[in-house]
């Protein structure tokens, strides 16, 4: 009982940081009200770097004879870097990092991945977003999971929103609850609805239910009907939006762009998810490792710049993520294979600053590959139980030791 | 959620009776899986033979001489425009106008599996090359096709493989040849892959064609699957095609293609396909006739239970009222509900089933069936909609709505909803049809196949 109250309300986070959580009981309802009507309700945005981002040229050791010596060709000298600390640098291409790092917004979670690593993009890809691997029967992810809690009692927002046009994560699927994928906000409108009695038929027909037993008929229809309900949300909220930065004229800017736009509408969404496609970098990866980075730096500080400036900043943590890191050694096509651990990121003002974490030696490679020190779990309980206040372990499904990054 | 099905039952001929006759329900759901479609007058010729007879001449007509001239020159003039969205369209197009619905189906299947993207490749003349390999394979020998697209020169640009060192070989391609094309995650190991992209140095393409550059290759010995020798890159193609997994692999990749989006087919379930597949050699023309003439495509296993792909739902709607459009703006806009023909997501292609779903592109579906009925380019048997329909007998509110049903709804539409979307015409005068319509292909029961 105390596990399903506690994360029934695992996101209601009071204006002082405390979670408005009880054990053995529903919490005060005029307490939970007032948690749910306030706009400090936390956020978090989450980057998928696919592909597989190569960490080794992200965060760099730039004094380290092994890189140089297995990079003869894609080793990135220490006078096109940005120094962090500790003999690593970033990437030239960071600078959006780095000025996050210096105003002290930058968490850097170093040597992460899991266990027996797989180099499929997709196989590990679901690893990460269900917490599982193939032999289990996988069916909903660790946002999914964490959004059952939370379905109720939002006025009506999405719980949480995927921005893009890829297929949904596996990480927002869950059994009852659908988060709406959003291309753009100008196509996400139903049309002939201008006239009401075609949008009063639409909805009545989209919400009838259906008293038969094909699942799949059942998951459209309950799709269908958020759908629409989102749409006619979204269009009356996202109005007043007006800003003074300016976003990187590319896919994630515009993307985060458009997350800002919808928090500062008012939504109570707490879960953002946006990708950035394009780490696959088998061949010729230095100048598209580089417009990656500067992509993802750039419009992550930009996102927050523009918080600060809307008032939100306080409520958004982002968090960024890849599949896996790269090989070690580079390829013959100016490239490098699939490897295994990679650094993490998490950005806002809530975190504590810097490294967290020793870079994995390159002295003790596995088959070639980092040897992971941190689970990605241990970063994902940090999330859970620091940032939104809620038990991790039925979400991870096992109990991993949070990882500390939240001053918060 | 596992359930039984006697899979010599599933697998064995489907004879019409009482319970799932031959009518136009059942010929309708036959070509919405083995194809994209029919018209009232196609279900009606369909209904006069056999099942199994219609499935033949699905699997065996072929496509007149004058037909295939007309798509070449055709695709040359989309080649000719430099814009791989031209071909995308062309494709469009010729799904619209075959005659041999299946194989266009099946070359659709082939792409899905070999999932290449001109976003990358961005050359229309690589992208034709290889959509006419996988058409001519469509049905053909799977270990043929399997060395045939090893060697494509888009699926290796696709790929990085277009040049491949004997220093460091590039694992990429030996990756997805087993894990996405030929075996499936988890029936292999690392080594595996190492030794076998070692089997591919020296493969490369030059000028557009490919080519083996012996000095590039590592001609050392390489050991895959337990197979110890000098291999090159035909003969890992060949070790790899030989495991056990192989045809379970495309058996059940088949069977959620043309039978079932979920659950997943078990071993049992598809073990008489993979006993078929492994002793024709791995033929596929045999396997497909077996999966559409079988008791299981017919049962309410198979019927509405799968979720329209983008391209079933948009080149669907109009060949089941013999539609015509632009195809260059219905390719962007199958693109932007998730399935851009030759745009494939990822090397993976795509998930289908639920996948396929979620707001926006509920959304989107519901405006491009609104923007096909109403747009003035969309012409349906070379007239207007209205008119079209009054050719087929359908004219008053009720009429149309169990047309659609006929020809276009997997399942059946709920009463309520037909006198709903009934009454929502009658009080929108000359735009009764347009709203009426739209509303109807709006409910969660066009979205299924």
């Amino acid at each position: 009982m105390s596990h399903y109250s506690s994360r029934r309300n695992f996101l209601r986070v009071s204006a002082a940081g405390s979670a408005v959580v009880t054990f053995g009981g529903l919490a005060p309802s005029a307490l939970q009200a007032a948690a749910e009507q306030s706009k400090s309700d936390r956020i978090l945005i989450v980057i998928e770097l696919q592909g597989g981002n190569d960490g080794l040229n992200t965060v760099i050791p730039v004094g380290d004879e092994i890189y140089r010596r297995l990079r003869p060709k894609l080793a990135i000298a220490r006078n096109a870097t940005l120094e962090i600390a500790d003999g690593l640098a970033f990437h030239s291409s960071l600078r959006g990092f780095a000025d996050l790092l210096e105003a002290g917004r930058l968490a850097i979670i170093q040597g992460v991945g899991y266990p027996d690593p797989n180099r499929s993009h997709f196989e590990s890809m679901d690893i990460w977003h269900t917490c599982q691997r193939s032999t289990e029967n996988r069916t909903d992810g660790w946002l999914g999971r964490m959004l059952e809690q939370t379905a109720n009692g939002n006025g009506g927002d999405p719980t949480a929103l995927h921005l893009g046009h890829d297929k949904q994560p596996f990480a927002l699927m869950s059994r009852d609850v659908r988060v709406p994928s959003i291309r753009s906000l100008e196509q996400f409108r139903l049309q002939g609805t201008d006239d009401s009695q075609f949008r009063q038929a639409v909805e009545e027909l989209t919400a009838a239910r259906r008293g038969n037993g094909n699942d799949l008929l059942n998951f459209v229809q309950s799709s269908t009907s958020s759908a629409i309900a989102a749409s006619e949300r979204l269009s009356s909220s996202v109005k007043s939006y007006a800003s003074s930065v300016t976003y990187p004229k590319n896919g994630l800017g515009e993307q985060l762009q458009t997350v800002a736009k919808l928090i500062s509408s008012g939504l109570s969404t707490s879960v953002y998810y946006v990708t950035l496609n394009g780490f696959d970098t088998h061949s010729q990866q230095p100048d598209a490792h580089a417009g990656l980075l500067r992509q993802l730096g750039d419009s992550v500080k930009a996102l927050l710049d523009d918080m600060d400036h809307l008032k939100h900043s306080d409520r958004v943590a982002v968090m960024c993520f890849s599949e896996f890191g790269r090989r070690v050694e580079e390829n013959a096509s100016e490239g490098t294979d699939h490897g295994t651990a990679g650094p993490m990121f998490i950005a806002g003002p809530a975190v504590k600053p810097g490294l967290i974490g020793k870079l994995p030696s390159l002295n003790n490679l596995q088959d070639g590959d980092l040897r992971h020190h941190t689970d990605f779990r241990q970063v994902y309980a940090t999330v859970i139980e620091d940032w939104f206040k809620c038990e991790a372990e039925p979400i991870l499904l096992g109990k991993y030791n949070p990882v500390d990054v939240f001053r918060v | 959620m596992e359930f039984m099905i006697d899979p010599e039952w599933a697998w064995a001929e489907f004879h019409p009776d009482s319970d799932t006759p031959w009518n136009f329900r059942t010929a309708a759901h036959l070509f919405r899986r083995a194809g994209f479609g029919a018209t009232q007058s196609e279900l009606s010729a369909a209904v006069s033979k056999s099942p199994s007879a219609v499935v033949d001449e699905l699997l065996t007509g072929s496509e007149p001489d004058s037909f295939r001239a007309e798509m070449k020159s055709l695709s040359n003039a989309a080649i000719a425009t430099g814009n791989v969205q031209q071909l995308s369209a062309w494709w469009a197009y010729r799904m619209l106008s075959t005659p041999m619905q299946l194989l266009e189906k099946t070359t659709l299947f082939w792409h899905g599996h070999f999932a290449t993207s001109a976003e990358k490749v961005t050359d229309g003349h690589l992208m034709l090359t290889q959509n006419e390999l996988l058409r001519s394979f469509a049905f053909g020998d799977f270990s043929k096709l399997l060395l045939e697209i090893s060697r494509d020169p888009a699926m290796l640009v696709y790929l990085d493989s277009a040049t491949n060192r004997k220093s460091h070989p590039n694992e990429n391609y030996a990756r997805e040849i087993m894990e996405l094309f030929c075996l499936g995650e988890g029936n292999y190991t690392e080594t595996d892959i190492r030794e076998l992209a070692r089997c591919f140095t020296g493969w490369e393409i030059r000028r557009e064609e490919f080519r083996f550059n012996r000095y590039q290759h590592d001609s050392g010995t390489k050991t895959i699957f337990n197979k110890t020798g000098d291999f090159g890159g035909e003969e890992g193609v060949q070790i790899v095609i030989e495991q056990q997994s192989a045809p379970e692999f495309i058996a059940s990749k088949l069977v959620r293609f043309f039978v079932m989006d979920e659950p997943q087919p078990t071993a049992e379930l598809i073990a008489p396909l993979v006993k078929q597949l492994r002793e024709s050699g791995m033929m596929i023309q045999p396997v497909l006739r077996r999966i559409l003439t079988s008791n299981l495509f017919y049962s309410p296993f198979s019927a509405g239970r799968k979720v329209r792909s983008p391209v079933e739902l948009a080149i669907g709607l109009l060949r089941c009222l013999e539609g015509t459009t632009n195809t260059f703006d219905l390719a962007a806009a199958m693109l932007t509900l998730g399935q851009g023909l030759l745009y494939p997501p990822s090397v993976k292609g795509w998930d289908g089933g639920r996948t396929w779903i979620n707001s926006s592109t509920l959304l989107g579906r519901s405006n491009l069936v609104r923007t096909l009925i109403t747009n003035d380019k969309t012409r349906f048997g070379k007239t207007t909609l209205q008119k079209y329909l009054a050719t087929q007998k359908a004219t008053n509110p009720r009429a149309i709505i169990d047309y659609f049903e006929m020809v276009l709804f997997a399942v059946p539409i709920p009463d309520a909803a037909k006198e709903r979307v009934e009454a929502l015409m009658k009080t929108h005068g000359d735009n009764g049809l347009t709203e009426g319509l739209h509303a109807l292909c709006t409910i969660p029961e066009f979205q299924l196949g």
